[in-house]
C-alpha cells in the first residue's frame, strides 16, 4: 500500500501539516498507543473484580442490560450486513447491477424493493448493504427501497410475525403489503424530490479483491457500529424512563393509539426479527395500531437513525427520517382499515 | 492503529461473554451463541488484520494514508464527507476532510459496551426491570394448552412460571386445581402486603423486548427482593370470571419457599 500511496501524493498539499510527519520514521503515536491499549485491558480486568462487585444501582444495571443486550444481539447482524456490504464492493462487477436491475429508475425501484425480500436479516443488516448498493452503483432511490422493504418482508420476519400472531395470517399479508408499499413509495418521492446533495454516497476506490473487501469491512464496521453504539444508548434511556403504564391509557383512542405505538416502535428499536412478539403482547391496542408498531419498527427506529445518519448524512436522515414515519403510519392505517 | 485495538477490543469482550462463558445469557437467547461467536471472531479478526497491515509498514505515517483515502473516496463531495462529530464547526473540518486511516472517532463509541461489559458487569433483568413492566404476556393459544403434558401423581410438579400462567388464564379444563407444583423465579414486591410475587422474565430475542411473568404468592413471608426461590404451592382460581385474562397475575397459595441459587439460564 506503501507504494500507491506515494503515486497518489495530491497535488494540493496546502493543509498538510508542516513538517509532514511522513518526515519521521514512524508516526508518533506508534509507541504510545500499545501501552495505553494494555492499561486499558488491565484496567478492565482489574475493574470487573474491584468496581463491578460495588455498583448495585437497580435503575443502572437495568439501564446498563438493555443498552448491552441492544448492542449485543444487533451485532452479528451488523457483522453479516458489512461482510456481505464488503462482498458487493469487492467481489460483484458494477456490471451486474446495470443487467440485474431495470435501466429505467422509476422502474428499478420496486425491484429493488421487492429483491429486499431475500435477505434474511433485521434493520442493522440493511443499512450497511444499502450503502454498499449505492457505491457500487445502484440508484439510490432503488437502494433505499431494499433498505426499507427488506429488514420487514424478508422470510424470517414474515414467519416469526405468523407465531407470533397465530391463526391470523390476514397480520402477515397486512405487514407484508403495507411495508413493500411504503418502501417503494419512499423509494419514488426520493427519485422525484430527493437531490443529490443531501446524501452522502460512500465512494468506494476502484479496487477490487481481498484488501478492498478488507478495507470496506473495517471502514463500514468502524462506522456502523459506533453509530449502533449511539442508538443503543438512546433506546435504553428511553426504555429504562418512559413507564409503559402511559400507554394503556391511549389504547382505546383509536388514531392516537396508532400513533402512540408508531412512537414506541421507534423509541423501542427492537430487531425487527423479534418486534412480532412484543406487538403481540401489546393485547389491549387494536390490530391497525399493532400494524403501524411492526411497520414502522423496522423503517425508523432510534439505532436505525443513527445508523443511516452516520452512513448517509445527517442531512438525509433529517428528510428521509420523516418521510418514512409519516409514509408508515398512513400505510398501516390504510391498510389496517381495508385488511384487518 | 487506535481503530485496529477498538475492533480488538469489542471482538474480545464478545468472544469473552459468548465463547468462553455464559454471560451472553442475560442479554440474549441461549440459540445466539453461535452467531455471537462467529461476530465476536470476525470483529477480532479484522482487528488483527488491521494491526498486522500497521506493524508491516511503520514508516507510511497516518496523514499520508488519510490523504489517499480522501482523495481516492470522496473527490467529488469537497463539503459533504465530514465527519459528523465536526458538523457545524465548520473551521475545523475546512479542508481537512474524513479521516479514513485513523479511523472515523464515532468508533470510539464502540468500547462503551466494552466498558459497560467489564465495569458494571450488567446482571439480567431482575424484580426492578419486572416491577414496572405492565405489559403481560397474551393469554396462551389453544394449541399451546392442549401441549401441556397432563398433569399426574401427587408429588410436586416443577414447571416453568410461563406455563403455570398460561394453564391458570387459559385452559378450560382448569388442570391446575387442587395440584401442588413447583415454580422457580426471583421475588418482587407487591403494593399489597400480604402478596409478593414469584417472577421471571421472557425474552424473544434479547433483553430489550423482555416481558415479565409474574405469579402472585400467598400464604408467605415475602423474601428479600429479587432472591430466587422454589415456591411450591397450589394455584388459586379466580374468584371472579369479569376480570379479562392478562390484566391481574395468576395466585397461588404457598406451602413451602425454598432460597436457590441463581440459574444459568435466567430467562424463559
Amino acid at each position: 500500500m506503501s507504494d500507491r500511496a506515494m503515486l497518489d501524493w495530491p497535488a494540493d498539499a496546502d493543509d498538510s501539516p508542516v513538517p509532514p510527519s511522513s518526515w519521521g520514521r514512524k508516526a508518533p503515536t506508534a509507541p504510545v498507543l500499545p501501552w495505553v491499549f494494555v492499561a486499558l485491558v488491565g484496567v478492565l480486568i482489574v475493574g470487573r473484580y474491584l468496581i463491578a462487585p460495588f455498583i448495585t444501582s437497580p435503575a443502572l444495571q437495568t439501564w446498563s442490560t438493555i443498552f448491552v443486550a441492544i448492542c449485543v444481539q444487533a451485532l452479528p447482524f451488523l457483522v453479516f450486513g458489512v461482510l456481505l456490504s464488503a462482498a458487493i464492493t469487492a467481489f460483484v462487477p458494477a456490471s451486474f447491477w446495470t443487467r440485474a436491475l431495470p435501466r429505467r429508475p422509476y422502474a428499478a425501484v420496486p425491484v429493488a424493493g421487492a429483491a429486499g425480500a431475500v435477505l434474511p436479516g433485521c434493520e442493522c443488516a440493511s443499512v450497511p448493504v444499502a450503502s454498499g448498493l449505492m457505491a457500487r452503483g445502484v440508484t439510490p432511490a432503488a437502494a433505499l427501497a431494499f433498505l426499507l422493504a427488506s429488514p420487514a418482508i424478508n422470510p424470517v420476519v414474515l414467519v416469526s410475525t405468523a407465531v407470533a400472531f397465530p391463526g391470523r395470517p390476514e397480520m402477515v399479508l397486512a405487514r407484508f403489503a403495507a411495508s413493500l408499499v411504503v418502501a417503494v413509495l419512499a423509494g419514488w418521492l426520493w427519485l422525484r424530490f430527493g437531490r443529490a446533495e443531501w446524501l452522502r454516497v460512500p465512494r468506494r476506490t476502484g479496487e477490487r479483491g481481498w484488501r478492498a473487501f478488507h478495507e470496506a469491512a473495517q471502514h463500514d464496521l468502524l462506522h456502523a457500529g459506533g453509530f449502533l453504539v449511539v442508538g443503543g444508548l438512546a433506546a435504553a434511556t428511553l426504555n429504562v424512563v418512559v413507564p409503559r403504564s402511559w400507554l394503556t391509557a391511549v389504547a382505546d383512542v383509536p388514531w392516537l393509539s396508532v400513533l402512540v405505538l408508531a412512537l414506541l416502535a421507534v423509541v423501542l428499536s427492537i430487531c425487527s426479527e423479534a418486534d412480532a412478539f412484543v406487538a403481540a403482547s401489546l393485547t389491549s391496542f387494536s390490530p391497525t395500531a399493532k400494524l403501524a408498531f411492526l411497520v414502522v419498527g423496522p423503517m425508523v427506529d432510534l439505532k436505525l437513525i443513527a445508523l443511516q445518519a452516520g452512513t448517509f448524512g445527517r442531512s438525509f436522515a433529517a428528510r428521509f427520517v420523516p418521510l418514512t414515519f409519516v409514509l408508515a403510519v398512513l400505510a398501516s392505517a390504510l391498510t389496517g382499515w381495508m385488511l384487518l | 492503529m487506535a481503530q485496529g485495538l477498538v475492533l480488538l477490543l469489542l471482538g474480545g469482550a464478545v468472544l469473552r461473554i459468548s465463547a468462553f462463558s455464559t454471560t451472553y445469557l442475560n442479554y440474549v437467547k441461549p440459540g445466539f451463541r453461535p452467531f455471537l461467536i462467529a461476530a465476536g471472531a470476525v470483529v477480532f479478526a479484522l482487528g488483527v488484520i488491521t494491526l498486522v497491515q500497521e506493524w508491516r509498514k511503520p514508516h507510511v505515517p497516518e496523514a499520508e494514508r488519510a490523504r489517499r483515502a480522501e482523495h481516492a473516496g470522496h473527490a467529488g463531495h469537497p463539503d459533504l464527507h465530514a465527519d459528523p462529530h465536526t458538523d457545524g464547526r465548520p473551521g475545523e473540518h475546512a479542508g481537512h476532510g474524513h479521516d479514513h486511516a485513523r479511523g472515523p472517532r464515532v468508533a470510539w463509541l464502540m468500547c462503551l459496551p466494552v466498558f459497560a461489559i467489564f465495569l458494571i458487569a450488567p446482571p439480567a433483568l431482575g424484580s426492578y426491570a419486572a416491577a414496572r413492566e405492565d405489559a403481560s404476556p397474551p393469554p396462551p393459544r389453544p394449541e399451546v394448552v392442549e401441549g401441556y403434558a397432563p398433569l399426574v401423581g401427587d408429588k410436586p410438579i416443577a414447571m416453568p412460571i410461563g406455563e403455570f400462567v398460561g394453564r391458570a388464564w387459559g385452559d378450560p379444563k382448569r388442570s391446575l386445581t387442587g395440584k401442588q407444583v413447583r415454580l422457580t423465579g426471583f421475588v418482587v414486591r407487591s403494593k399489597k402486603k400480604d402478596t409478593w410475587y414469584v417472577a421471571r422474565m421472557q425474552l424473544n430475542c434479547c433483553a430489550a423486548d423482555a416481558i415479565a411473568l409474574k405469579v402472585a404468592v400467598r400464604g408467605a413471608p415475602a423474601p428479600p427482593e429479587n432472591t430466587w426461590v422454589e415456591v411450591t404451592g397450589v394455584w388459586i382460581p379466580p374468584r371472579s370470571s369479569k376480570l379479562p385474562n392478562g390484566t391481574v397475575p395468576p395466585e397461588m397459595t404457598a406451602i413451602n419457599v425454598a432460597k436457590v441459587p441463581r440459574p444459568a439460564e435466567p430467562y424463559e
